[in-house]
């Protein structure tokens, strides 16, 4: 039989694999004087469905060490995975855990060593330095990083990042001095506090973002856990 | 008149800026600007004596939430409302637009409107714009040949039917539907399988959300309830946020005179305004 | 570093609705009998599992729709129109032929812009039962039977294999609703419940098997 197609359905289409995938969470991370913080939301999405309302994405590599890991959750996973593998390495290697700092660089060399084929991760690394301030780094998918005083990352990060400058940074209000300490003033219950703060309204405005927080409080002493209910929708 | 400034056409869309916006996409390196869209879940029951529409209240740019408490069941005609999902605004000009041409029919015929005036008119509307229009709609009403629900998606299709969902969560409330679903409901149960069903797209899709509006329309009554169910609550906050007086920093002041002449006084009562704004 | 890339919305939501059908029209000896499938589907999804595809055109005459709904509904909607204007003016019923033309020159005419494949099927009292098909391109026959959509593959040697000009109207209805069972069974885009119309001279008789009350084949 004799059939013309409408125009529409002529072209030819190109199907290509696309090896990532956004999978939402957001994470913060703020540096106090002999404490850090680091917390993350527990929804896993993709696309407008939601994959897990349970999943933290916050990855303790060390027991003074916490990463948190956002992006394609494929390649937090493995790279989480990687990581705790070379952290087993270098303990093997020099007889002794590695310092978050040490951690840090490391971090930095892995993303960068694929950086033709980047793990699609927003990171940050939560700690303590070796004199036991807090400290918190963050980094771009390959592996430029920085050491900084606060950092939101993830989905939320464009909505947190300003409220952390305005309340942590204390920018624009007043002061023109450049703050050069590492850490933040604050004690670990009044950061703890502004962080759920922070989630509870992000979690208003983000649609990846929601379920529940999950909070660490890093200290000489160890890591302490925090739970706090977020809406649901 | 002036030749600098084009008079306003009279009803219809303006293509006028196309070739220009064409120009600009490919050359000029510009990109489009997004209309928001509501990821929606709008659903509808027909049950005894009616028809129950529900909708959700969240309006979404992006992964943004633009509005928290959106309406979604829009007035066509005292018996008939209409659910919108889509781009925000085609699914309120598109209804508003029949809604003014259904009313003018009443006045021409002075009749009730029937639900399928509406639904033809909507429906041969979407079809003229072959789906640029994004409007997906859940029409429900009650006329002279009894309740009347359908959809209607964008490129002008329609379906009657007993029970519709449509938009991002329609999937999530069908599945409530598809379970629960059975002719000749009570009112109550019909209003609360419809909230299930939206409560379904609230919670499980990620596109709807915040809380569940209703419509209830029977032969001598249509009732809005908004909010039907504030599924969701804001999370209470632990510190405060008010920042102290004179946080700005002054860094010059200066005082200049202004004289002026007394024109005219007079004397007014100073009213406590009705309903104070709150910031927070 | 990396653009994150913009949400992605499933295809069935913004995709144009279609009815990935199966239908069916044959002449027997008496009138015509006409069946489809009850499914619309949005790329994956079933947007509606009781669609009614056997769309009414005049008292006896009948459209059989496939393609885009949205389209074959306005085809639908525009032949039925004229049809009922062409009726007021004549005074009289009209033909199969007319309605089927109709249909054609629409189709025809928007090539370009229209999905849209139909079967026109009705009884008159010039030519009696009859079926026009008028597939997507806008091309116009009359058959005394045939199954089209994409289903009718599933179902067309059957077809081949068991009907038989002037057939007895019981005889008739049941290979009909068999071939229409056997391209549910086989073809995704087609299922739900089936719908059938015997047109005669004595009016039209509509009728529906449920989904779970199907002719069921061999199913291993």
């Amino acid at each position: 039989m004799f059939e013309t197609r409408p125009s529409s359905v002529q072209h030819p289409t190109e199907h290509r694999f696309n090896p990532y995938e956004m999978n939402g969470g957001t994470i913060v991370g703020v540096a106090g004087e002999d404490f850090a913080v680091v917390a993350s939301d527990t929804r896993l999405s993709e696309g407008y469905s939601i994959l897990s309302r349970d999943n933290p994405h916050l990855y303790q590599v060390l027991p003074k060490t916490v990463m948190g890991s956002v992006g394609f959750h494929g390649d937090c996973i493995t790279f989480n995975k990687t990581l705790q593998i070379r952290l087993r390495m270098y303990e093997y290697e020099n007889n002794k855990k590695a310092s978050t700092p040490a951690v840090a660089q490391l971090v930095s060399t892995m993303l960068y060593s694929r950086r033709f084929f980047p793990y699609y991760v927003n990171t940050i690394i939560a700690g303590l330095t070796n004199d036991g301030q807090g400290c918190v780094y963050s980094y771009d998918p390959v592996g430029s990083y920085e050491r900084e005083v606060y950092r939101a990352g993830g989905s939320s990060a464009a909505l947190i990042q300003p409220l952390l400058d305005s309340q942590l940074g204390q920018k624009n209000q007043g002061s023109f001095e450049l703050n050069r300490s590492y850490t933040v003033k604050m004690s670990k219950e009044e950061v703890v506090a502004l962080v759920k703060d922070i989630y509870t309204s992000a979690t208003e405005r983000d649609i990846y973002t929601g379920d529940a927080v999950f909070i660490n409080v890093i200290t000489k002493d160890g890591v302490v856990t925090e739970h706090f209910k977020l809406r649901r929708d | 008149m002036s030749g600098l400034i084009k008079e306003p056409e009279v009803g219809g869309f303006s293509f006028e800026n196309c070739k220009r916006n064409e120009y600009l996409m490919t050359k000029g390196g510009f990109t489009v600007p997004k209309a928001i869209k509501t990821g929606t879940t709008i659903a509808g029951v027909i049950f005894k004596d009616g028809v129950v529409l529900g909708a959700d209240t969240r309006a979404t740019d992006g992964n943004i939430v633009a509005e928290k408490n959106c309406h979604k069941i829009h007035y066509i005609a005292p018996n008939i409302y209409c659910c919108g999902a889509g781009t925000a605004a085609d699914t309120e000009y598109t209804t508003r637009m029949v809604a003014s041409q259904l009313e003018l029919h009443r006045l021409n015929s002075g009749r009730q409107v029937r639900v399928v005036s509406a639904n033809r008119l909507l429906r041969q509307y979407l079809f003229r714009y072959q789906g640029h229009v994004s409007a997906a709609l859940v029409l429900g009403g009650v006329d002279i040949n009894g309740p009347y629900l359908g959809s209607i998606h964008p490129h002008g299709s329609s379906d009657r039917l007993p029970y519709v969902t449509m938009g991002s969560g329609s999937l999530a409330a069908m599945a409530v539907f598809e379970d629960r679903y059975k002719p000749d409901m009570s009112e109550e149960e019909a209003k609360e399988l419809v909230a299930d069903g939206i409560r379904a797209g609230i919670f499980n899709d990620l596109g709807s959300g915040s809380n569940v509006d209703l419509c209830v329309i029977t032969k001598d009554r249509a009732e809005m309830i908004r909010p039907y169910h504030v599924a969701n609550e804001r999370g209470v906050k632990q510190g405060n946020y008010l920042y102290k007086r004179e946080t700005t920093q002054v860094l010059k002041k200066f005082e200049k005179k202004v004289h002026y002449e007394v024109m005219s006084t007079n004397v007014k009562e100073i009213r406590p305004a009705a309903e104070t704004m709150e910031i927070a | 570093m990396i653009a994150t890339s913009d949400i992605t919305i499933p295809d069935w939501i913004k995709e144009e609705h279609k009815t990935g059908t199966t239908i069916v029209a044959a002449e027997f000896n008496g009138g015509v009998i006409i069946a489809a499938d009850s499914r619309t589907t949005t790329g994956a999804y079933v947007a509606n599992r009781v669609t009614d595809k056997i769309t009414p055109l005049a008292d006896r005459i009948f459209c059989l729709r496939s393609g885009s709904a949205a389209d074959t509904q306005a085809i639908a909607d525009i032949v039925k129109y004229h049809l009922e204007f062409h009726e007021m003016e004549t005074g009289s019923s009209p033909l199969v032929n007319t309605a089927a033309h109709l249909a054609k020159s629409i189709i025809y005419n928007n090539k370009e812009r229209l999905l849209a494949s139909v079967m026109v099927a009705g009884w008159d009292s010039y030519k009696g039962g009859q079926v026009y098909v008028v597939p997507i391109s806008g091309m116009i026959v009359r058959k005394s039977i045939y199954i089209s959509g994409s289903g009718s593959i599933y179902a067309m040697g059957y077809l081949d294999a068991f009907y038989k000009p002037n057939m007895e109207k019981n005889e008739c209805l049941e290979i009909v609703k068999n071939a229409v069972a056997m391209a549910i069974a086989r073809d995704g885009s087609s299922g739900g419940c089936i719908r059938f119309a015997v047109v005669t001279d004595k009016g039209v008789e509509r009728n529906v098997i449920l989904n779970t009350e199907l002719p069921r084949f061999y199913e291993n």
